[in-house]
């Protein structure tokens, strides 16, 4: 039966980092048009004597340099009519959503089965 | 022999689950425990050779309730950083390990049943 938290622990920890990580895609998602955003990433990292469960690391930002786009009318263009946009690359954060999509459902499977072994465990007591 | 089943099902269970946790975590490895086949024959063969007993006798409870932990990777499952964690082949683990629980627990069902028609209480 220990184990059997245990393995519930792990999936919910597993199912808030990938949480975690899909807000952050969608935050830069939200800010893909906004002059001057760096995408956000965050690492995943073991916790080390919590019983094998994962957490998210610092949020940092992604440090590539920014699009530059040649738009003279824009109000925040330089003398030569060239703003810096985001960084954001819409088709890496929507994989990585997709992703981060992927394993949230495998980490809630296993947190179903637990579930389920569980249940049938109690199942016997009630006979 | 059916409790060592479902608690070796169980801490296995939760193996597979820290390693679907970790499965984009950069560097972690796949981890696996040792079949209930494997461990128990392990622990039975200890047993025979210290306490020889008649020949084919299975000592009750002589399961190992957890086996060892090793590193295990599906082949070709390496991620670029580092990580060995195939979900396919974890949700596969865990369909069996699902398989064998059910299993004990369904012998232990049995074993209460047929207890209770010992006692003139069939149901």
């Amino acid at each position: 039966m220990g184990d059997l938290l245990n393995t519930m622990a792990s999936s919910v920890s597993g199912m808030s980092a990938q949480a975690a990580r899909l807000r952050l895609a969608s935050e830069n998602i939200a800010n893909a048009d906004t002059p001057g955003y760096r995408r956000k990433l965050v690492p995943f990292e073991q916790i080390v004597n919590g019983a094998g469960a994962v957490r998210t690391g610092d949020v940092h930002l992604d440090t590539t340099s920014l699009e530059r786009v040649y738009e003279p009318s824009h109000p925040m263009a330089g003398d030569d009519g060239y703003f810096e946009s985001s960084n954001v690359n819409l088709m890496i954060e929507v994989a990585d959503a997709r992703e981060a999509q992927r394993s949230y459902e495998a980490n809630l499977r296993m947190f179903d089965q637990a579930r389920q072994m569980t249940s049938s465990l109690l199942e016997l007591l009630r006979r | 022999m059916a409790q060592d089943l479902a608690a070796h099902a169980s801490s296995r269970q939760s193996v597979i689950a820290q390693n679907i946790a970790n499965a984009d975590t950069p560097g972690y490895k796949a981890r696996d425990m040792a079949t209930f086949a494997d461990s128990f024959r392990e622990t039975t063969h200890i047993r025979a050779s210290s306490h020889p007993v008649r020949a084919g006798h299975i000592a009750l409870g002589a399961g190992n309730a957890s086996g060892d932990i090793f590193d295990s990777a599906a082949f070709g499952s390496e991620s670029p950083n580092g990580n060995t964690v195939s979900l396919e082949d974890q949700l596969v683990r865990a369909a069996d390990v699902k398989h064998q629980h059910d299993l004990a627990l369904g012998i232990y069902a049995k074993s209460i049943n047929i207890l209770r028609a010992g006692m003139g209480r069939i149901r």
